[in-house]
């Protein structure tokens, strides 16, 4: 099997994507893992963990717990730091073909405005901001849940950055609508939907006449989410014309047409990477073949025929 | 360099189960592809409507087959028993690192489930000649797994073979056999107290550790544990740099 004809080429305004479908920051690693799976070189990119100007040790509790359609996570952002991810994992990535975006986290504007200045000078063909991280001087308000402070961060990146830029929003808001705008006013080239949605498991389990109790506040993730960010996409897709990228819940071929109804360009694979750690090229393959079986011309052809 | 035994995902055919005590099975399954696990390395088995893989120990490997031996516990256990012999089953590895075999008298100590990958190691041990004695200790004589290959056997409530738990006269067997190394797996408490013996006696400890997982290969950074790396404290990932560590860099809870 072998990806045909370009008829998945994505342009998402600028990006030129081999296919829509890409995995999603912090369950893909700097894949060095999963190239014993599959060719992630056939993926329409890998997002990077996010990547912190300095190394980051990330939580001491326990960080994931599964629940009933999904996982709760709470790794607290654990990685390499900028400077070893330049030196150690970028080389691989080029060295195997391997189309990549960065994913970037500060707690201050200072620091994503410093990340931007270090992917330019170094070409970083694109970056995903992760809005989702507290701004450390508002005490623990989240950049991407206030629209000014949103817009100031991504224009002050948009200032110290060249490259393409992709927005990721966090669903932890009121109006999600309101935060793209200021994301597409402030230079944004896409917008990706959606971050974790807070969440919570409680393990229960009674024994020797005491409870045992398992407890992760976290970032809920997964199949449980999809109705969610589903209505994130397409909210968003009504009110901003940069290309939106849907992210959650996402499984099999099918979630991913209904993102493409809901009006996203491509879409990220996130938790089910853990569930079946070839599922990302499976589901090219298959979008591929739905195409080429059902008679449409191409992606393109199939996204105007699925749009609701 | 030679490259480490890929991580595949292999739709397998299961080719034996056998309930192997009261709450313990066994399982084969024919990968269908030659595979060389080494002992303390594991599997993870997709447990249908299940979000986390679950990764269950190497028992047995034997060119294209891996073996485990688990117990039932909750839902993806229960999946696992549902499964007949020639069904499919998705099991990805081996993965994790794997017991440091060194040809020096070696005590192998398992507690429970915690035989199964100790039986692996003894085997190992066995074809390369290598002296040994593995110690295993159960709550009672029924939860003893049929398959397993110990040469004594503690019992809690004195049901099978000496009464006790599995460390009950660990000292004495260092102080006569004079083990140069010892090896451990089942309940933390166990390992914990392995790791302060080997200390004591100042010989040296292999421990394979458990923690809940979900990417399983080292991506998602859910399992990762304090070590002792010189006079550092950093983190490592139990489902790669691990299950197995040195007894003597883990910093217990
Ligand atoms: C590296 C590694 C190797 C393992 N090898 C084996 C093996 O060879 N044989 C075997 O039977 N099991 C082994 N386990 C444990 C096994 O993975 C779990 O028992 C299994 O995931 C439980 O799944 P479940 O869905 O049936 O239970 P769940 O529904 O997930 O859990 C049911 C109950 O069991 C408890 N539980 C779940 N996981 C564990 C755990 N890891 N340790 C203790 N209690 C737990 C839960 O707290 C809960 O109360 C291993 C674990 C690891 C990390
Ligand atoms: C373990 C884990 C770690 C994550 N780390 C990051 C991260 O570093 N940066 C980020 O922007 N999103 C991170 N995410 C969020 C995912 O990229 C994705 O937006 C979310 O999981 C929803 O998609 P899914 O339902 O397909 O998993 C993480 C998610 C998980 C489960
Ligand atoms: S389970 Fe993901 S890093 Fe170990």
């Amino acid at each position: 099997m072998a990806v045909i004809n370009n008829i998945l080429q994505t342009n998402l305004n600028g990006l030129i994507l081999k296919n829509p479908i890409m995995t999603a920051s912090g369950t893909y690693g700097y894949a060095d893992e999963y190239d014993d799976f599959i060719n992630v070189e056939n993926l329409g990119a890998i997002v990077t963990k996010a990547i912190s100007l300095k190394p980051r040790e990330g939580n001491k509790h326990t960080r994931i717990a599964e629940t009933e359609a999904g996982m709760i996570n709470s790794i607290g952002l654990e990685n390499v730091g900028i400077e070893k991810f330049l030196k150690e994992k970028l080389p691989v990535l080029k060295e195997k073909n391997i189309d990549f975006i960065m994913n970037i986290a500060g707690s201050t504007q200072e620091e994503y405005t410093e990340l931007a200045k270090i992917c330019n000078e170094n070409k970083i063909k694109a970056i995903e901001l992760n809005v989702s991280c507290p701004n450390v001087k508002t005490g623990c308000i989240e950049f991407g849940v206030d629209e000014k402070a949103l817009y100031n961060l991504v224009s002050e990146v948009r200032k110290n950055y060249k490259g393409y830029l992709i927005v990721k929003l966090t669903p932890n808001v009121t109006s999600i609508e309101n935060i793209g705008i200021a994301a597409e006013k402030a230079g944004a080239n896409a917008i990706s939907a959606i971050n974790t949605i807070k969440g919570m498991s409680i393990k229960l389990n009674y024994i020797n006449g005491r409870f045992n109790k398992a407890v992760v506040q976290g970032g809920y993730s997964g199949i449980g989410i999809k109705p969610a960010a589903l209505s994130a996409v397409s909210k968003l897709s009504k009110v901003v014309s940069i290309p939106i990228i849907g992210i959650g819940g996402i499984e099999k071929l099918n979630d991913i047409l209904e993102f493409f109804a809901a009006g996203a360009q491509a879409i990220q694979i996130g938790t089910a990477n853990f569930t079946h750690p070839d599922i990302a090229e499976k589901l090219i393959f298959e979008l591929e073949e739905y195409i080429l079986q059902n008679g449409f011309k191409d992606l393109n052809e199939l996204k105007r025929e699925l749009r609701i | 360099m030679i490259k480490d035994q890929i991580k595949k995902i292999y739709k397998a055919k299961i080719i034996n189960t056998e309930k192997v005590s009261t709450n313990s099975y066994y399982i084969e399954i024919d990968c269908n592809k030659e595979i060389e696990a080494k002992a303390g390395q594991f599997v993870s088995i997709y447990c249908e409507g299940l979000t986390f893989r679950r990764p269950f120990s190497i028992f047995t490997n034997n060119k294209g087959k891996i073996g485990i031996l688990y117990k039932e516990r909750g839902k993806g256990t229960k999946y696992i028993k549902s499964l007949k012999k020639g069904e499919s089953i998705d099991i990805s590895g081996p993965l994790g690192n794997s017991f440091s075999i060194k040809n020096c008298k070696s005590l192998l100590i398992g507690a429970g489930i915690g035989t199964a990958p100790i039986s692996f190691l003894k085997s190992k041990l066995e074809n390369e000649n290598i002296e040994n004695i593995f110690i295993a200790g159960f709550l009672n004589k029924n939860e003893i797994p049929k398959l397993i290959n110990p040469n004594i056997i503690y019992t809690d409530d004195g049901s099978f073979g000496k009464k006790g738990n599995v460390l009950s006269d660990t000292e004495e067997i260092i102080k006569k056999y004079k083990p140069e190394i010892i090896y451990g797996c089942g309940p933390e408490i166990v390992l914990k107290k392995i790791s302060e013996l080997g200390e004591r006696y100042n010989i040296e400890t292999q421990i394979s550790l458990e923690k809940l997982m979900a990417c399983s290969i080292g991506v998602c950074r859910g399992c990762v544990i304090d070590i002792k790396h010189g006079t550092k404290t950093v983190n490592a990932s139990v489902c790669k740099d691990g299950p197995v560590f040195w007894g003597n860099e883990v910093i217990w809870q």
